[in-house]
C-alpha cells in the first residue's frame, strides 16, 4: 500500500488543492503498534487536528517493525515521502537518518513552542547527539527493568529485592540450589539475550567506559571491563538462564516465565499489560537491574519532520500538539508507563506494576541504551553474533571481546 | 511393472517376500512422510492446554474450530488471500501466453538467431534468483513499483519465462515443420498458425504448466519478501512468516495459520495430480 | 509501412511473438544480474544518492575481515554435498520400489509427493513448531519412550541446527526427485530386462548392467537440479533460523540477502551474491553445454 498509497494519497491531495484552496495533507509514517491504546491515540491524534485545521489531511501509515525500515530506505532513494517519521532514536537507526541528512533541525520549533521545557530529560537525549541542531521529538520513552516472580524468590529463600550486583548473584545462586533458572530469554530473537549484555557492561564498566565502548571510541579488547563483562555474561549464560533457549523467541520465554519455569525477565514497561492480561499482577514484582551507575536502561522513540516535506510548519504544529499536556493526559499510558510530557501523570487507577515504573523513571540519572540502538547495523549483527556464540559456550570471554574488537577495527 | 511383464516368462512365485518386505517398508516410511503433516493437522485442532497434556498424535478431544476463526482474523488472512489470488491469477495466465508465444517463435520460425536466443533464455532457468534481491529491489523501487501488483508480477513473469519456454519449446519443435508450411502456403499468418494449431494441441502441456506454476506463484516468499513491504500487499507465505513471528506462543492458531496457507496448494495438487507428474518429467527428463 | 512489414514477413512475426517475454525477462531477470556485478564494486546504502565506486574493496572485506562470510561458504557447500547425496538415493530407492507393481502404489506415491507442493516457508513454520525444544513433537516423543536426555535444541545449537534444517529439506524434496526417476524408468527397455531374467540374472544384476545404465541420464539432470535447488536454499533456512544461532546456518544467499536488505549494505551484499552467482555458472555452463550435446545427438 505503501508507494501506492502514496501516489493516490499525493494524487488525491493535488486535486483536492485545486478544490479547496490552501488544502494541505500531512503524511505521517509509524510502526504498526500491536496495543489497541497506542492506535488509537494516533488515529484521535489524526482527528484533533483536522478538526483544529479544517483544511488539512492528516494520513498516518503504520507499518510493521521491519517494513518500517524498509520503507523509509525506500522514500529516501525517491522523492516521495512522509512529512513526518517515527523511528527509534540510537545511532544505528533514526542516528544514521539525521547523519543522512534526512532529518530537519527542530530548533526554532524547540524554542518557539518551548519543548524543552516540556519535555522529560531522559527522552530528550537524542535529539542533539547526531548532527547540528536539534532533531526529532521524542514521543515515547521505554525503560527496561527486572521482573521477578515473588514465590520462586520466596522458594529460593530471598529476601527483599537484590541492591546491588553482587546480591543479584546471590539471589540467583539461591534460586539455582532451589532447581530454578534464574533467568529466561528467547534467543532466536537476538535482541532478547543481549539486554542482559548490556546492562552486564554498564555495571562492569560504569556510564563512562560503557558509553565509549558502545561509541566505538574504546578498544574493546584491551578494556578490562568488556572482558570482565563477557565473563559475567558467560557465569549467567552458563547456569542460570533456563535452557535451552537459543531456540526459543522472546514471546516463547515469557509463556515460559509466566508457568513459573525461571524466576525473573529482563523486560520493558510495556510487560506490565502482558502481565495484566495473562497473569496475576501481585506475583510479579520489579527492580532496576542493579547496574550501580543508576542510569535506566532504555531507549526512546522520536518522530522527526523530514528535509523533503514542504510542511514543515505544520509538522511541527502536529507534533506540539501531539506531545501537549491536554492531549497526553488524555492518552495516558498508551505509550508506555511514563508520558514524555514532565506535567503529565498517572491517575490513581493504573496498572500496579506501572506506578512504581514511575519511581523508576524519578529516580533514574540519565540513561544508557540498547546495543541494538547504539550500534550502526552491521555492527549489531556481530555484536549479535558474539553474544550468541559465548551464550552458546563456543567463544570463550577473551575471544569474545577480541572479535568485537577486531570487527569493529576493520570496518 | 518389469515383474508384471515378466510373470509370463518365468515360474511365478506366489509370494515374492522381497515384495512384501518393500511393500511394508515403503508404507512405513510413507507413515513417516505423513507424520508431520498429520501432527500439524491434530495440533491446529487442539486448544492450548490439549496441547501441552495430550500425547502428539492422539486425536482432538474437543475439535476446536475456533483457533482456524481467530487465526484468520489475527494473520489479516482476508487481505493475504485476496492478494495471493489477485497475483497468482494474473501472473499463471498471461506468464503462460507470453511464454508460449516465444516458445513458438523459437521453435517453428526460422530468424538466424533462435539457438542463441533460446539458449540466452535458458540461462535464465539455472541462475538463483535468490543472487538478485538487492538489484531487483532497486530496479523495482526506481519504477516506484514497491508494493503493487505489477511491481511483483513482474519480476514473477521473468522468472517463469526461462523454464516454461524450455517445457514449451521443446514439445513445439516436436511438431513436424511441415504442417506449418503448409498453413503458411494456405496463407495463414505465424499468429494464426500459433493460435489456430499450436495452442489448441498444447493444451496438455499447458495445463500441467499451469498446475506447476500456480503452486510455484502461490509458495513464493523471497522475492515477495523483498518486493511487498506493505503488509496489506503482503501474500500468503509473508503472512504466515510473520504471523510466526507475532503470535508463536499460541501453538493451535499458529497451527491453524500453517493449513490455512497450504490448503489451496494441496486441495489444487490432489486434483491435478497427473498434471504434475507429466509437467515435470515432460520438461525436465524428456526433454 | 514498417508497420506492415513487421506483421507480414516471419522474421518480423517471430519478433511480436517474441518480444513480451524476451523484454519482461532481460529487464527484470538478465538486468539485475548484471547489475548485482556492478554493485558488488560499489558503496551504498541505499539512502545516499550516488554509489561510489570502491574497486574490489567489498570483496577484500568479505574474504578477509567478514565473520560470517566463510560459515556461510562452509554451510553452502555442505548443504549442497548434502542435498546432492541423500535427496536423490532416497528418491531413486523410493522410485525403484514404487516402479514395482504393488497395491496402493498411487496413493503411496502422491503421500511422497505432497510435501513439495507445500511452500517452503510453511515447512520451516511446521517444522520449527515440531522442533520446539518444550513442546515439539520431537521434545515429546523422546520424553514418552523415556529417552530425554536425547533431547537437544533442535534449532538453537549450533553443532545441530544446520542439520536439523537440512532434516526438512530432505522431507520436502525427495518427492521431486523421486517423481523424476520415476520417469527415467520408464525409459527402461523392458524387453532387456525380461531378457536378463531368462538369462537367470538376479535383481542385483538386472539393477547394475540394464536399469542403472538406462537411468545414466535421468541422474545427471536430477544431481544438476538438486546442486542448483540448493545453491537457491533461502526460504526454508530464512524461516526456520534465519541464519542463527549466532550465524552458524548462514549460507551465502541468505547472507547476500541480509547484508544487503538488512543491513542495507548493498555493495558487500552483492559481492556475496556474485561469490554465489560464479559458483552456480561453474556447475549450469558445462551441464547446458552437456544437454545441447545430447539434444543434437538425439536429433
Amino acid at each position: 500500500m505503501k508507494l501506492k498509497t502514496i501516489m493516490y494519497g499525493s494524487l488525491a491531495a493535488s486535486l483536492l488543492s485545486t478544490a479547496a484552496v490552501g488544502a494541505e495533507d500531512l503524511k505521517i509514517w509509524t510502526i504498526n503498534y500491536t496495543s489497541d491504546k497506542q492506535v488509537s491515540a494516533l488515529t484521535a491524534a489524526e482527528a484533533e487536528f483536522e478538526k483544529r485545521n479544517p483544511d488539512v489531511d492528516v494520513q498516518i501509515v503504520m507499518r510493521g517493525t521491519d517494513e518500517h525500515k524498509t520503507a523509509l530506505r525506500v522514500a529516501s532513494g525517491s522523492d516521495t515521502g512522509p512529512d513526518i517519521y517515527a523511528y527509534w532514536a540510537g545511532l544505528g537507526l533514526g542516528g544514521e537518518y539525521v547523519q543522512a541528512g534526512m532529518s530537519a533541525d527542530l530548533s526554532k520549533y524547540y524554542e518557539s513552542y518551548g519543548w524543552d521545557d516540556r519535555l522529560t530529560v531522559p527522552s530528550l537525549a537524542f535529539s542533539e547527539s547526531f548532527a547540528e541542531g536539534k532533531h526529532g521529538i521524542p514521543f515515547r520513552f521505554s525503560g527496561e527493568v527486572v521482573y521477578y516472580n515473588k514465590g520462586l524468590f520466596e522458594k529460593a529463600g530471598i529476601e527483599g529485592e537484590p541492591a546491588n550486583y553482587a546480591e543479584l548473584k546471590e539471589a540467583a545462586g539461591k534460586l539455582k540450589e532451589a532447581g530454578i533458572p534464574a533467568f529466561t530469554f528467547g534467543g532466536t530473537v537476538n535482541w532478547h539475550v543481549m539486554r542482559l549484555m548490556d546492562v552486564i557492561l554498564e555495571t562492569t564498566c560504569g556510564a563512562e567506559k560503557h558509553d565509549a565502548l558502545m561509541a566505538m571510541e574504546s578498544d574493546w579488547a584491551s578494556e578490562p571491563c568488556a572482558l570482565e563483562a563477557f565473563t559475567e555474561m558467560k557465569w549467567w549464560t552458563d547456569d542460570h538462564f533456563l535452557k535451552p533457549f537459543m531456540g526459543i523467541d522472546n514471546r516463547q520465554s515469557t509463556t515460559l516465565w509466566f508457568a513459573d519455569r525461571a524466576a525473573m525477565m529482563l523486560e520493558g514497561d510495556w510487560h506490565v499489560p502482558t502481565i495484566d492480561e495473562n497473569s496475576e499482577m501481585s506475583k510479579y514484582g520489579m527492580f532496576p537491574f542493579p547496574t550501580g551507575t543508576g542510569r535506566l536502561y532504555g531507549f526512546a522513540e522520536y518522530m522527526y519532520i523530514s528535509t523533503k516535506s514542504d510542511h514543515a510548519d505544520l509538522a511541527a504544529q502536529f507534533l506540539d500538539m501531539f506531545t501537549s499536556d491536554e492531549f497526553q493526559a488524555e492518552h495516558i499510558g498508551a505509550f508506555g508507563a511514563l508520558s514524555v510530557n514532565r506535567n503529565v501523570k498517572q491517575g490513581d487507577d493504573a496498572l500496579e506494576l506501572h506506578k512504581e515504573w514511575l519511581d523508576v523513571f524519578a529516580n533514574a540519572k540519565g540513561t544508557f541504551v540498547n546495543g541494538d540502538q547504539a550500534f550502526p547495523l552491521d555492527v549489531t549483527t556481530e555484536y549479535f553474533r558474539i553474544i550468541n556464540e559465548l551464550a552458546s559456550g563456543n567463544l570463550e570471554p577473551q575471544a569474545a571481546a577480541d572479535a568485537m574488537a577486531q570487527f569493529i577495527a576493520n570496518r | 511393472m518389469m515383474d508384471g511383464m515378466s510373470s509370463s516368462v518365468i515360474p511365478r512365485k506366489r509370494r515374492d517376500p522381497v515384495l512384501i518386505g518393500l511393500w511394508i517398508s515403503l508404507v512405513l516410511v510413507a507413515l513417516i512422510w505423513l507424520a508431520p503433516v498429520v501432527f500439524i493437522l491434530f495440533t491446529s485442532l487442539k486448544s492450548e492446554s490439549e496441547i501441552f497434556s495430550s500425547a502428539a498424535f492422539a486425536l482432538p478431544s474437543d475439535f476446536q474450530w475456533s483457533n482456524f476463526s481467530v487465526a484468520w482474523a489475527k494473520g489479516n488472512f482476508n487481505q493475504t488471500f485476496v492478494n495471493s489470488s489477485v497475483i497468482t491469477v494474473i501472473k499463471v495466465p498471461l506468464g503462460l501466453l507470453i511464454s508460449a508465444m516465444a516458445a513458438y517463435a523459437l521453435a517453428q520460425i526460422p530468424t538466424g538467431w533462435n539457438k542463441l536466443l533460446l539458449v540466452f533464455v535458458l540461462f535464465g532457468a539455472m541462475i538463483p534468483f535468490q543472487v538478485m534481491l538487492a538489484p531487483l529491489f532497486t530496479l523495482v523501487n526506481s519504477m516506484g513499483l514497491i508494493d503493487t501488483y505489477p511491481g511483483i508480477i513482474l519480476p514473477y513473469l521473468a522468472f517463469g519465462v526461462p523454464y516454461q519456454v524450455f517445457i514449451l519449446h521443446g514439445f513445439f519443435r516436436a511438431v513436424p515443420k511441415e504442417l506449418t508450411e503448409a498453413a503458411l502456403i494456405d496463407g495463414a499468418s505465424h499468429f494464426t498458425i500459433f493460435r489456430r494449431i499450436f495452442l489448441p494441441v498444447s493444451l496438455p502441456v499447458l495445463s500441467a504448466l499451469l498446475i506447476l506454476d500456480f503452486v510455484a506463484t502461490w509458495n513464493e516468499f523471497a522475492m515477495a519478501l523483498v518486493l511487498l513491504q506493505d503488509k496489506n500487499m503482503w501474500n500468503l507465505p509473508l503472512g504466515l512468516m510473520s504471523y510466526q513471528g507475532q503470535f508463536s506462543n499460541n501453538y493451535g492458531q499458529l497451527n491453524a495459520a500453517i493449513v490455512m496457507t497450504v490448503l489451496p496448494a494441496t486441495i489444487v495438487y490432489l486434483i491435478f495430480q497427473r498434471y504434475f507428474v507429466s509437467g515435470l518429467t515432460s520438461g525436465a527428463v524428456k526433454g | 509501412m514498417t508497420n506492415m512489414d513487421l506483421f507480414q514477413t516471419p522474421r518480423g512475426q517471430a519478433i511480436v511473438l517474441m518480444a513480451p517475454a524476451l523484454a519482461v525477462y532481460s529487464l527484470f531477470a538478465i538486468w539485475p544480474m548484471i547489475d548485482v556485478v556492478i554493485l558488488s564494486f560499489q558503496d551504498w546504502n541505499g539512502i545516499r544518492e550516488n554509489r561510489d565506486w570502491v574497486g574490489l574493496q567489498n570483496y577484500h572485506h568479505i574474504l578477509y575481515n567478514d565473520p560470517v562470510f566463510w560459515v556461510a561458504f562452509r554451510n553452502t557447500v555442505i548443504w549442497t554435498i548434502l542435498s546432492v547425496v541423500f535427496p536423490p538415493l532416497l528418491g531413486l530407492l523410493l522410485a525403484l520400489g514404487l516402479n514395482q507393481r504393488l497395491i496402493g502404489r498411487a496413493p503411496l506415491r502422491a503421500i511422497y509427493y505432497l510435501p513439495v507442493i507445500i511452500a517452503p516457508i510453511a515447512v520451516a513454520t511446521m517444522w520449527r513448531w515440531m522442533y520446539d525444544p518444550f513442546f515439539g513433537l520431537f521434545t515429546q516423543m523422546l520424553t514418552d519412550m523415556g529417552l530425554s536426555r536425547w533431547i537437544v535444541d533442535w534449532l538453537g545449537d549450533k553443532e545441530v541446527a544446520l542439520y536439523s534444517i537440512f532434516v526438512a529439506y530432505v522431507w520436502q524434496s525427495v518427492g521431486f526427485s523421486m517423481v523424476l526417476f520415476l520417469a527415467g524408468l520408464q525409459s527402461v527397455d523392458k524387453s532387456l530386462i525380461d531378457a536378463a531374467h531368462i538369462d537367470g540374472a538376479n535383481r542385483r544384476e538386472i539393477f547394475k548392467h540394464v536399469t542403472l545404465p538406462a537411468l545414466r541420464p535421468t541422474i545427471t539432470i536430477v544431481l544438476v537440479l538438486s546442486t542448483i535447488s540448493s545453491l537457491k536454499a533461502f526460504d526454508i533456512v530464512y524461516g526456520m533460523t534465519g541464519g542463527g544461532p549466532a550465524q552458524s546456518t548462514q549460507m551465502l544467499a541468505l547472507w547476500a540477502f541480509t547484508q544487503s536488505m538488512q543491513i542495507f549494505d548493498y555493495g558487500r551484499g552483492s559481492a556475496v551474491s556474485v561469490v554465489l552467482l560464479a559458483i552456480t555458472l561453474v556447475i549450469v555452463v558445462p551441464y547446458m553445454r552437456w544437454s545441447q550435446r545430447r539434444e543434437e545427438e538425439a536429433r
